[in-house]
Formats: C-alpha cells, sequence, structure tokens
C-alpha cells in the first residue's frame, strides 16, 4: 500500500529518510498536501506492505494514499490505522 | 545546376562558438548548405538546435567522434538578427498562466543549502501533481545537477517530460560542472535558446 508518513519537523523527515533509504526502503520525500495535517511540512511517501517501518523511523501519523481522481492529479488521503 | 556547400571546421572550439559561426555564416549567405564538423556532444546538440530555430533543414552524419552538421537555409529562415532578438509570438502578453519556470540553481532560495534544496525537490514533487504544468522547464547554473543521474528530483523531472513538459539544460552549465555526460533527462541547450524562451512569455525564475 501507498503511504505518508509525516513527522515532527523537517530534520526529523530528513533523518527517516536517510535511515529508511539505507535500510533498503524506497521513500520520497513530499511537500505534505494541504489536506494532511501536519507541523513539519515534509512528509515520506513510500510503497509498503504495512506501516511498521515507518512507524518505527519516527512518524507522528500515517495516512493511506488513494490513487490520483479521474482527471485529477491529487490524491486522496485517509488516516492509516 | 550544383549546389554551393560552405564548410566550417568548429573542431576543438568550445560552445557557443560553434553556434556563433554557423549564426554569422548563415547571416552572410552565399550558399545552399552549410556543413559545420565539430567533436563534441553540447556543440552538436546545440548546432541541431539552432538549425531548427533558424528554419534550415537539419542533417547530421556521425563519423569517427566527429559530427558533421548540414544547415540548408529554407524560404522562411528568419533573418539571423531577428532571431537573436527573439521576439514574442504573436499573442503573447507576457501575462496570463507560467509557460516557462526557470531554476537557476539546485535549491530554491540563500541560506541553509539543505533547506534550500528540499524546498526544490519539494517543489518539483508538487509540480508533477499539479494539474496544468508549463511548456518548458529550463535550467541553469547548478540547476542543471537536478537532471543528471543520482539527482534526488530525476525521478519527478522524468515525469514531467511524460506529462510534455520539455525539460532543457543550459550546455556551459553543464560542461562547467563536468556533468554533461551524467544529463538523465532532457536536452542540451545553449544561451540563443534559452533567452528566446525566457522571452516567450509568462516565466517563474527559482533558485
Amino acid at each position: 500500500m501507498l503511504l505518508l508518513a509525516t513527522y515532527a519537523s523537517s530534520h526529523a523527515a530528513l533523518r527517516a529518510e536517510r535511515a529508511l533509504k539505507a535500510a533498503g526502503v524506497a521513500v520520497e520525500l513530499i511537500p505534505v498536501p494541504r489536506q494532511v495535517q501536519s507541523l513539519c511540512g515534509f512528509g515520506l511517501l513510500a510503497e509498503v506492505p504495512d506501516g511498521a517501518l515507518l512507524q518505527e523511523s519516527g512518524a507522528e501519523n500515517l495516512w493511506q494514499v488513494g490513487e490520483p481522481q479521474a482527471g485529477h492529479w491529487r490524491r486522496t488521503y485517509e488516516p492509516y490505522l | 545546376m550544383s549546389l554551393i556547400c560552405r564548410t566550417l571546421d568548429a573542431r576543438g572550439l568550445p560552445c557557443p562558438q560553434p553556434v556563433i559561426l554557423a549564426r554569422k555564416a548563415l547571416a552572410e549567405g552565399g550558399f545552399d548548405t552549410l556543413e559545420i564538423t565539430v567533436d563534441d556532444a553540447a556543440s552538436r546538440e546545440n548546432l541541431l538546435k539552432f538549425g531548427a530555430y533558424a528554419k534550415c533543414l537539419v542533417e547530421a552524419v556521425e563519423e569517427g567522434g566527429l559530427t558533421r552538421i548540414r544547415l540548408t537555409p529554407q524560404g522562411l529562415a528568419p533573418a539571423p538578427a531577428q532571431a537573436d532578438a527573439c521576439p514574442l509570438p504573436e499573442g503573447s502578453s507576457g501575462g496570463g498562466p507560467v509557460e516557462v519556470v526557470l531554476l537557476s540553481a539546485d535549491g530554491i532560495g540563500q541560506g541553509d543549502p539543505d533547506l534550500a534544496r528540499l524546498l526544490m525537490r519539494g517543489f518539483l514533487y508538487t509540480l508533477t501533481e499539479a494539474e496544468r504544468v508549463p511548456r518548458r522547464l529550463l535550467l541553469m547554473n547548478s540547476g542543471v545537477k537536478l537532471a543528471v543521474e543520482g539527482s534526488e528530483s530525476l525521478a519527478n523531472l522524468q515525469k514531467l517530460e511524460a506529462r510534455g513538459v520539455e525539460v532543457l539544460a543550459c550546455g556551459t552549465c553543464l560542461e562547467f560542472f563536468g556533468l554533461t555526460s551524467r544529463l538523465a533527462v532532457g536536452g542540451i541547450t545553449n544561451m540563443y535558446e534559452l533567452a528566446g524562451h525566457l522571452m516567450e512569455g509568462p516565466t517563474l525564475s527559482l533558485g
């Protein structure tokens, strides 16, 4: 599943990115979309089987990312429980 | 009637000198076809683009590490002086949606370079998700580092290119940083073309 992890700060997001990439997890650092509430402006997007690795990286919240709607490039974000 | 071919040997000349020589020769005229021989990739790309811009029939022949580029002016070729002046296209008012995005650095803004690069990565990702994308993305100075192998933004630039955005990197800048052979998305361009595109219409400049 495609998950977005949000962090407490940009530094925390960068640290998590380095750690996850070093562990072989493909992640993409992206600006947190406006519909997702986060103190930090950047989060990590990752295609993972579940949220465990992202939670271990220090994520504050996880969001399940939907495919872009037809004719619309923005994705949907639902809280991942 | 035999065709007149003028030849120019531009081997060893740094970019953009071959383009300047070609432009001068086209301005002088007196031939049917101009053949320029070059020995580096940036000059070859620039001449091919210049030829198309100058509305010439363009042919390129690769031979033993050299490229011979033949430019045959067509009837509708603009005067070179006009080409240099890069006039605004008809109907272009300078307003309206952004057509061209100029990235003149690999980060956005001054201050902490890590933050600047983070912001640039974020901007390019956001652009891939945007409903409307610019026609062209021009990369100059350290902005060319965004388009080379190993760049964190490479995948996003490739996505933008797949959406129809023309990505163009400054050949002089690639050469300056020793990155010409590592360009992984888009094409190489020169100052004439860059200046032309920057004058085409509304431009957003970041860097």
